[in-house]
């Protein structure tokens, strides 16, 4: 096969694309009759389309060709518009390295004026290409419509091409899951081209597999007994029925939802003030995306609901429904963005940063794109444009309209109904008569104090007292007034009422007890944070010159993105759709996105969930799939996956069971041959470490759903969970300016905007964290208490190793059957001999100390019982315990 | 090539649409160059994986300095106002630029120039300029070189800070500078992260946590936070139970627990990195207890650093243990300032002398206790920011709310010690400031400069990631600045 060769490499990280898809690709390429055009033979050869033009466009378009403003009246769009030239005359010369104008500005440094500086190689390049002759691939077009548009090198990435699904040969399905045969194919056809060759790879142990199953679709450790269980399943598909019973645990859509959560940018309170307040309904969103994993929603229908549920509940009609109400809730996903414009930032500013997180977050999560460096510009390096950023914008103006802007209390829902209402207001009408009541003994108390003070004045002035009391306020004459004045005792009012008569006060209060006892029986008003867009609200999107909402410039109408639509169908979405009172726009991107015209959104998908079980993702960047980020490690592979997970009606559980099918699933990490794919060990994420620690400890408060859990700072000025520790991880109020300290160290996202892919990284803040943390040192204590109770009915003799260990150790030093209790709850395994070794030694030398230091004994504690609990917090800090095997 | 007759190709309706009824032009054209780029694609580099860890190795040549602290500026300091004076600037304020500007916030933009309203005098014996408002930085001319034609070409504060950091500008996922050199040398001490971070109490600099990212780089690489108040560092001390013997105890059992684990599982390095993590965590306790207690300082080093007084008190804290950390063995110590307070796009006359204030007398103290100590010639220190400012005024709301937008074009930072030429300067920007015309360094030609005077060479120093040679200037145009320094390396 014959290509060219670049004089630079990508300095990006290119996977190779597998010869695989190069061969087919060739023989297609001669099928259609069209092989060996453009660009063959072996010496290396530039071309302005594939090596200058992504030079051009990264450093000089922004001034020379993407807007009809050109600088110097040159255009670079073109070659021939490079010759014929600007201003100062032809830009290029053909074959003329020396003289070309370009260049000649590049090498002084002139050029470019702003941005960064053309680099030494991309300068070689461009020299090179001009003394060459300044060849393009094709023929260029007389004629050039304004803008960048899209180039068909531009257009041949990877990303952008259509799902092609290979297809499996039944013979070799019978014996290897489809995805074992990909990555065989993959891995060897490159060396030797005989997929056959590749060996598929033996099983962990299952003690793993079950490990690995209950971490990875749960986040929650199985049980000692649990692994015995699946241990003795007679069934050869036993891994496939632990399978279903884990995705049939509510566990599961909590483990899920937390990755999803972290696309979304989900918080609980509003950010981007320094007050960051509080966001006391997002929670129920939350909720949401646990049930939608919990009943397999089909991803497609999550897609549409979380961006359009308004759309899809329709008008409210009476009281809202169950499922409206569930639709509203997922629109939750687009109000997720920092708000601050209900806290101190309702400037313009803040409206459109708020809608540009909003259209930062649909487009890493759903599109795998960085549509947001598009905001001020044609997109540097990917061929998105500025006005595809503004077409993705227009789609949500009409609900997130900056010009008609709701701040995030006015767009709360609320969910009372027709008869909460009624019977709020029957209640209050309650509360008003006792009220009136009230007033009415109000008054006569006070009538009778100033009675009681009048009578301390003589005639004629208490006459004349009396008098200018009881007219009214605005008839009194002047001297009444100033009688009034000079006697202040008489003026007697509600608020100085308890100086009078302190009884009357007791006896009031009781009335506003009354009161409140009464509102309080009131339905309480609860509420969704979502968004609706008004009926009949369709405002037009202008494109903001550099980004600045100040500059608006041409109407840009609701689309895909162009580069992801074929150049002669593209597709506009309807300005207002008049089927329904909204303008349907959101509705309508949420089709396109998990149509099949659209080949990112079910790759995105895809590669995240395999991101979860591996550790790594096909493709490393799973937020970005554009020039950037990395290229499919397996590109067939995931093709296959995003098809058969289309066809299987966008079923995430679907997916997780063709996965875990896989051998590839299935095999030791231990480093070993992979076909490509990392077998390292997977660090545990923060919350499954919490959450693994709280489950061994027997004290795990399974319940589900609702407000999250409030956080305060310690007394070192760290963020815990304020009151009882015993729920999972994922309802710890997330308040942006607090994370929780535990949960930080461990990478967990501190959502400024959203979080693409967690770092996963190791430093000595969490060795400290698990060494003198308060949270461990309780869970270890706990866990050892359990290992206490627990080892009374555990027989120790068939334990390898227990002779030598009972041999240095006295039962009542320490309890071997609590040591084998412990590593059971820990490590739902057994200890080993070495094992058993290394604590005998460990408990014998640490016993000596505490026996001879009484100081470093908690009150109430024994030498052997804190010995037990170090054993424990070793095992909790243990790399076996924070890592996925 | 082979045939597959195990693979098919199947089209999706997409695709069958495309071939089938929309012609086969623009498609097929797609395709077929789909696959040059992918026959285009670079070839696996035969690298072996990298080792991780932290012992100490010889450079590649001898080195002028072990150690380093930088005093990160994060925003952009006015250099036209602080260390580059500009007559012509001053003499045409009010009057409009005639060149050509790349604004940041154009609906703010103007052309007026804005001279330097703060009057600048010669120090030292080396005569070099400096604005009253660095009174601090003017005792120490004599031992710095300030760099006046900086350039990173991009006027974004993350763009430039990930430059300087990592290598590429705007690019995120890279090693830090000090990553690289942790990665060459190893460290020093065995007792205290050889890489650490002094966080401002007011919050995180811009760019959050990413300003000391390892990068693709084992996390053994990546900077330690100590925080701006106590407890500096969180969780360092066990409870009293546990303190001493016992926990050391606890330790060597995880340890013993740990290496069972790593026989199953070998050549893992985030396994690898746990244990060395923890023996760290435990040596911390004591040497870090020690290198932040600042009451063994005496009252005239404390006074100098200003720390007796406001507003000099917390900065100069931080310059402080910055020094105790690099005495006890340190390798590399960065202090940033919360959000960026240099970022003056209004209020200069205000804005500017407060942080330099806060700032420019513990700087200049470091660079001084240093140098009594006999540190500084092993020692660099380095003072900047990212960026610069433009000449011309932004926000035009009255004298007093003047300032001034972005600029990459041109700028200054300074360095001292370990084998930079003290009381010199290098490089120019243009009469206005606008842009480095001499002399110019960008953050590939520092990275280059600074690893050489550790003793490395940058390209070869090399990490290998995902098939890839990666250096720490990723291959781009990159020059040792050997005109400022004192032994430049022989040609």
């Amino acid at each position: 096969m014959c290509a060219s060769k670049p004089l630079r490499p990508n300095p990006d990280s290119m996977t190779p694309l597998t010869p695989l898809r190069s061969v087919v690709l060739a023989s297609l390429a001669i099928a259609l009759g069209v092989a060996g055009k453009p660009c063959l033979g072996d010496e290396p050869q530039l071309f302005f389309e594939e090596h200058i033009r992504p030079i051009l466009k990264a450093h000089c378009f922004d001034c020379h060709g993407a807007t009809e403003e050109l600088e110097g009246s040159l255009d670079l769009r073109q070659v021939r518009l490079m010759q014929a030239g600007g201003d100062s005359g032809p830009a290029i010369i053909r074959g003329d390295a020396e003289t070309s104008l370009l260049l000649e500005r590049v090498r002084s440094g002139e050029m470019p004026p702003g941005d960064t500086r053309i680099s030494p190689e991309e300068l070689d390049t461009l020299t090179q290409w001009v003394a060459a002759g300044a060849a393009t691939k094709r023929p260029e077009a007389e004629t050039i419509e304004p803008g960048l548009g899209i180039t068909p090198e531009e257009r041949a990435f990877w990303a952008f091409q259509p799902l092609v699904r290979p297809t499996l040969s039944d013979a070799a399905a019978s014996e290897c899951s489809p995805i074992d045969q990909l990555l065989a194919l993959s891995s060897t056809a490159a060396s030797t081209g005989d997929a056959s060759a590749a060996g598929i790879p033996e099983p962990a142990d299952r003690r793993t597999l079950v490990l690995r199953a209950f971490l990875t679709l749960t986040g929650l450790p199985p049980t000692y007994q649990d692994v015995l269980r699946w241990q003795a399943d007679p069934r050869d598909d036993w891994l496939a029925h632990l399978t279903d019973e884990l995705l049939a645990s509510p566990h599961y859509g909590e483990r899920w939802a937390r990755h999803w959560l972290d696309v979304a940018g989900y918080a609980d309170s509003e950010g981007a003030t320094t007050a960051d307040a509080l966001r006391p309904w997002a929670w129920k969103y939350r909720d949401y995306v646990v049930r939608a994993f919990n009943d397999d929603l089909p991803f497609d229908r999550f897609i549409a609901e979380q961006l359009a549920g308004d759309e899809l509940a329709g008008p409210q009609q009476g009281d809202w429904t169950d499922e409206q109400i569930r639709l509203l809730t997922a629109t939750g996903f687009l109000r997720m963005a920092a708000d601050g414009t209900g806290s101190g930032g309702d400037t313009p500013e803040g409206r459109n940063q708020t809608i540009a997180d909003t259209v930062r977050i649909v487009g890493t999560s759903f599109l795998g794109l960085s549509v947001h460096c598009a905001q001020c510009h044609d997109h540097r390096y990917d061929p998105f444009l500025h006005t595809d950023y503004t077409a993705l914008r227009a789609v949500f103006e009409p609900a997130l309209d900056w010009q008609a802007w709701k701040t995030p209390s006015a767009r709360l829902i609320s969910l009372q109904t027709e008869a909460e209402r009624a019977k709020a207001a029957e209640i209050e009408a309650e509360a008003q008569k006792v009220a009136a009541e009230k007033e009415q003994k109000q008054q006569a108390f006070i009538a009778e104090a100033v009675e009681m003070e009048l009578a301390k004045f003589e005639e004629p002035l208490r006459a004349q007292l009396r008098a200018a009391r009881d007219t009214a306020a605005d008839a009194r004459t002047a001297e009444q007034q100033a009688l009034l004045k000079s006697h202040p005792s008489v003026n007697v009012t509600p608020g100085v009422l308890y100086q009078y008569l302190p009884k009357a006060a007791e006896e009031l209060k009781a009335f506003d007890a009354r009161i409140a006892e009464i509102r309080s029986t009131k339905p309480a008003e609860s509420f969704v944070r979502g968004l609706v867009e008004p009926a009949g609200h369709a405002p037009e999107t202008r494109l903001f010159h550099r980004g600045d909402h100040a500059q608006p410039k041409q109407v840009v109408s609701a689309r895909p993105p162009l580069v992801v639509m074929p150049e002669d169908a593209v597709l506009t979405f309807a300005h207002d759709d008049s089927s329904l009172p909204t303008t349907g726009r959101r509705l309508a991107l949420a089709r396109w996105l998990a149509s099949t015209d659209n080949p990112l959104t079910s790759r995105v998908i895809v590669n995240r969930i395999w991101m979860h079980h591996f550790g790594t993702g096909l493709v490393a960047t799973p937020a970005d799939f554009g020039t950037l980020g990395g290229r499919p490690s397996h590109p067939e592979l995931l093709d296959w996956l995003a098809a058969d997970f289309m066809e299987h009606g966008w079923s995430l559980k679907h997916l997780h069971r063709t996965i875990m099918q896989s051998a590839a699933w299935q095999q030791p990490r231990d480093g070993g041959p992979s076909h490509g794919l990392p077998t390292t060990l997977v660090r545990l994420d923060a919350e499954a470490i919490r959450d693994r620690m709280l489950a061994i400890t027997g004290r795990l408060d399974a319940t589900l759903y609702g407000p999250p859990l409030p956080v305060k700072e310690d007394d070192t000025g760290q963020t815990v969970v304020d009151g009882p520790q015993s729920r999972r991880s994922l309802y710890i109020q997330q308040r942006r300016s607090q994370p929780v300290a535990m949960l930080q160290a461990f990478d967990a996202p501190v959502m400024e905007t959203n979080c693409e892919a967690r770092p996963i990284s190791t430093v000595a803040t969490q060795s400290l964290i698990l060494l003198n943390g308060s949270y461990i040192l309780e869970q270890a204590a706990v866990v050892a208490e359990r290992a206490e109770a627990l080892a009374a009915a555990i027989n120790t003799t068939a334990v390898p190793g227990i002779e030598a260990f009972t041999s240095l150790l006295s039962p009542t030093d320490l309890s071997p059957a609590a040591v084998v209790a412990a590593w059971r709850l820990a490590y739902t395994r057994d200890p080993t001999p070495s094992e058993l070794a290394a604590i005998a030694s460990f408990a014998r030398e640490q016993l000596t100390t505490l026996r001879a230091d009484p100081s470093k004994l908690v009150e109430g504690r024994s030498p052997p019982q804190q010995v037990l609990i170090n054993i424990c917090q070793v095992l909790l800090s243990s790399n076996e315990f924070l890592t996925i095997e | 090539m082979h045939d597959q007759p195990a693979l098919a190709m199947a089209h999706n309706r997409r695709s069958f649409l495309r071939e089938g009824s929309l012609g086969i032009g623009s498609l097929a054209l797609a395709w077929l160059l789909q696959r040059e780029q992918a026959a285009a694609s670079p070839t696996k580099l035969p690298i072996a994986p990298p080792r991780v860890d932290l012992l100490p190795r010889t450079p590649h040549h001898p080195p002028q300095a072990k150690a380093m602290i930088s005093l990160f500026m994060h925003g952009g300091p006015s250099h036209m106002d602080l260390t580059d004076p500009k007559p012509e600037l001053t003499r045409l304020s009010g009057t409009e630029y005639p060149g050509d500007i790349a604004y940041s916030f154009v609906n703010e933009a103007s052309k007026k120039l804005l001279g330097s309203r703060w009057s600048f005098a010669k120090h030292g014996q080396s005569g070099t300029e400096v604005s009253e408002l660095l009174p601090g930085l003017a005792e120490i001319v004599d031992d710095v070189c300030l760099l006046r034609g900086m350039h990173t070409g991009a006027n974004g504060h993350e763009v430039s800070i990930r430059y300087f950091h990592g290598g590429i500008p705007g690019v995120l996922g890279r090693p830090h500078l000090a990553s690289w050199l942790l990665y060459g040398l190893g460290s020093e001490t065995q007792d205290l992260p050889a890489y650490m971070v002094l966080t401002d109490p007011g919050g995180l600099p811009v760019d959050g946590v990413t300003n000391w990212s390892s990068g693709f780089m084992p996390p053994l690489y990546q900077g330690t936070v100590i925080r701006p108040t106590e407890p500096r560092i969180l969780n360092l001390d066990p409870p009293p139970h546990l303190a001493g013997t016992p926990q050391r105890q606890n330790l060597d059992l995880l340890a013993r627990l740990n290496e069972l684990h790593a026989e199953r599982f070998p050549g893992q390095s985030d396994l690898t990195s746990r244990i060395a993590s923890y023996e760290l965590a435990a040596r911390m306790q004591t040497a870090a207890r020690d290198a932040l207690d600042i009451s063994q300082e005496t009252k005239a080093t404390l006074a100098m650093y200003g720390i007796d007084e406001e507003p000099t008190r917390e900065y100069g804290t931080r310059c402080l243990i910055a020094r105790r950390l690099v005495e006890r063995g340190v390798r590399f110590v960065q202090l940033f300032l919360n959000g960026q307070p240099w970022d003056n796009h209004a209020s200069l006359p205000s804005a500017l002398p407060a942080i330099c204030k806060r700032t420019d007398k513990p700087a200049a103290a470091l660079v001084k206790d240093l140098k009594q100590r006999g540190m500084l010639d092993e020692t660099i220190v380095h003072w900047g920011g990212e960026i610069g400012r433009l000449p011309v005024t932004q926000n035009q709301g009255g004298p007093e709310k003047d300032g001034r937008d972005h600029n990459g074009q041109g700028f200054s930072i300074w360095l001292a010690g370990g084998g930079i030429t003290p009381g010199m300067v290098y490089g120019a920007t243009d009469e206005f400031g606008h842009r480095a015309v001499d002399g110019i360094v960008t953050p590939n030609d520092y990275q280059a400069t600074l690893l050489h005077l550790f003793g490395l060479d940058v390209d070869q120093l090399i990490f290998p990631h995902a098939g890839r040679a990666e250096v720490a200037t990723a291959g781009r145009s990159a020059r040792v600045v050997s005109e400022i320094l004192r032994r430049p390396p022989q040609a």
